[in-house]
């Protein structure tokens, strides 16, 4: 059996910027020994499949959903020593909890600021809707920094603290200069993309459960081309499986490439060293 | 040669599938496969799950490529019908049960699988279809523990038995039956996660694992990139098709 052609037809066209990434340490099976280690099997499994740039925050280990800012500031140190390890692959987002938002900025202030992380990541700790978040976000937008937001629809209930993609609407709607990226596209499903369709400062990331077929191309036409981002959730989530509901649709080259590159180079400042194809071309 | 042993053709309301014969096998054929394990996916919410099997048989002479598989429930009172009428049919090899849908009890289904090791029919087992989080809230159905299908293989050895669908901790959590029960396999069209085939492969299980895309439900070209883009050529191999050609005889 030649699985070269295989091989080959399976590789992006393009190189891939990934916006949802953990460290092992947060939720692998096989725990890692050290942060080499996990720099190591991460990166080697991305580059399998053709991912060349990971955006990676940690949500200590194992993940509390409402983690202390010492916890927070442990998980930021932990991507932090992945950046310093391996610059070329990775792109921290900063870890903290609205539970404590004048802790939060203070971390930001440290992790942004002045350790030039790239975003910011909330989990669960509290929903989107809550006041917490507010200095959080008008401070990512003074340091022009996107926020990704974990976001889901369970038929089989949320969490208490986990934000209904209508949530991370209502936060657009407060913070409209604020860049969001609503994680799991599949884990919102077709209501979710409804519920910020009218919100042009949310994008949503390609992550959240099974490579169910259709929904990248439901996110474009309802959202726009412009407004879909690569996302794996590895590794939760295998890098190449989730490439594929972007490739192995019927989208035109150049909203592939949008989606697993362009779009999300716009969304990071200047300092991440990412731009869209075209213009790092000239 | 690449063997789907999980494929499926007609509608699912939760998604925007293109669920179509035609378009199912298009989109398998575009990334190479080239055999296609097919059931009738209107079999999981009709009260007669064999009322839906024609079609796949259809599509049998339709496509040489085309492997009926259909879908055989034993609480209806017709089943042994049913079934000789399968076995008229092109090219069945392998029946599929969705004993969550009906539903039933596998422990009450001894007679079906006593008769499908005597027409020496392969049987895969469906554990899930979709992801209990994204069900529609009015028609929730629960995942089929994985160890209630090995508990099969153990009570019919000679009958070949599938785990479908099994996510990538579940096929963890059978890896000692894998291994010790000769005549169980696993599908691993939902077995997600990093590293996931890398890992099977590593503890031994390549033999064991057979490709399944879930196609149209989920898109082929992320079932193939699961399998292709971690493990060597032979492993590659072994799982895409040759275990499925030698428990199938095809």
């Amino acid at each position: 059996m030649n699985l070269s052609p295989l091989r080959a037809h399976l590789r992006p066209p393009c190189p891939v910027l990934d916006v949802h990434v953990h460290p092992l340490a947060c939720f692998e099976p096989r725990r890692v020994s050290s942060v080499r280690e996990d720099v190591e099997i991460l990166t080697v499994a991305a580059q399998r499949s053709g991912v060349t740039k990971l955006c990676v925050f940690s949500l200590s280990s194992p993940p509390p959903h409402e983690p202390t800012m010492p916890q927070c500031r442990e998980a930021n140190d932990y991507v932090l020593a992945m950046r310093d390890l391996a610059p070329d692959w990775f792109l921290p987002f900063c870890y903290v909890n609205p539970m404590y938002p004048d802790e939060s900025v203070v971390e930001m202030e440290r992790c942004i600021a002045r350790e030039r992380m790239v975003g910011v990541k909330l989990w669960v700790a509290r929903r989107a809707t809550d006041p917490g978040l507010d200095p959080i976000l008008r401070y990512a937008v003074t340091l022009d920094v996107p926020v990704l937001q974990h976001a889901w629809l369970k038929t089989t209930g949320n969490l208490p603290g986990e934000s209904f993609p209508a949530d991370v609407a209502n936060l657009a709607r407060r913070h409209p200069r604020a860049r969001l990226i609503m994680a799991h596209l599949n884990g919102c499903g077709m209501r979710g993309l409804e519920a910020v369709r009218a919100c042009p400062n949310v994008v949503v990331d390609t992550s959240g459960g099974d490579p169910e077929s259709g929904m990248v191309e439901l996110a474009v036409a309802r959202l726009g081309a412009d407004r879909v981002v690569y996302g794996s959730d590895a590794p939760i989530r295998h890098f190449g499986v989730v490439l594929g509901k972007t490739l192995g649709t019927n989208l035109s080259d150049t909203v592939q490439q949008a989606i697993l590159w362009d779009n999300a180079a716009r969304l990071l400042p200047s300092w991440a060293g990412v731009k869209p194809l075209a213009e790092a071309a000239v | 040669m690449i063997i789907d042993v999980n494929a499926w053709a007609g509608h699912w309301s939760t998604l925007p599938i293109e669920g179509g014969i035609a378009a199912v096998r298009a989109s398998l054929k575009a990334v190479g496969v080239d055999r296609i394990c097919l059931s009738p996916l209107d079999a999981a919410w009709c009260p007669n799950p064999h009322l839906h099997n024609a079609k796949v048989y259809a599509a049998a002479r339709q496509f040489d490529d085309i492997d009926p598989v259909p879908v055989l429930d034993p609480t209806i009172p017709t089943w042994r019908d049913e079934l000789a009428d399968a076995l008229t049919q092109p090219r069945v090899r392998l029946v599929k049960l969705l004993p969550t849908y009906s539903p039933y009890d596998l422990s009450a289904a001894d007679e079906l699988f006593a008769a499908f090791a005597q027409s020496r029919l392969a049987v895969i087992i469906q554990t899930r279809l979709d992801d209990p989080r994204h069900q529609h809230p009015l028609a929730q159905v629960p995942d089929l523990p994985a160890d209630a299908v090995a508990d099969v293989a153990a009570r019919h050895p000679g009958l070949t038995v599938i785990v479908g669908g099994p996510t990538w901790t579940a096929i963890r959590g059978l890896r000692e039956r894998l291994l010790s029960l000769p005549n169980l396999y696993a599908d691993v069209s939902q077995a997600d996660g990093m590293n996931s085939l890398k890992i099977f492969v590593a503890e031994g299980l390549t033999s064991k694992l057979l490709f399944g895309s879930h196609a149209p439900l989920f898109v082929p070209f992320s079932a193939l990139a699961r399998v292709v883009n971690d493990l060597n050529d032979d492993d590659v191999a072994a799982i895409l098709g040759k275990n499925a050609a030698r428990i199938l005889g095809l």
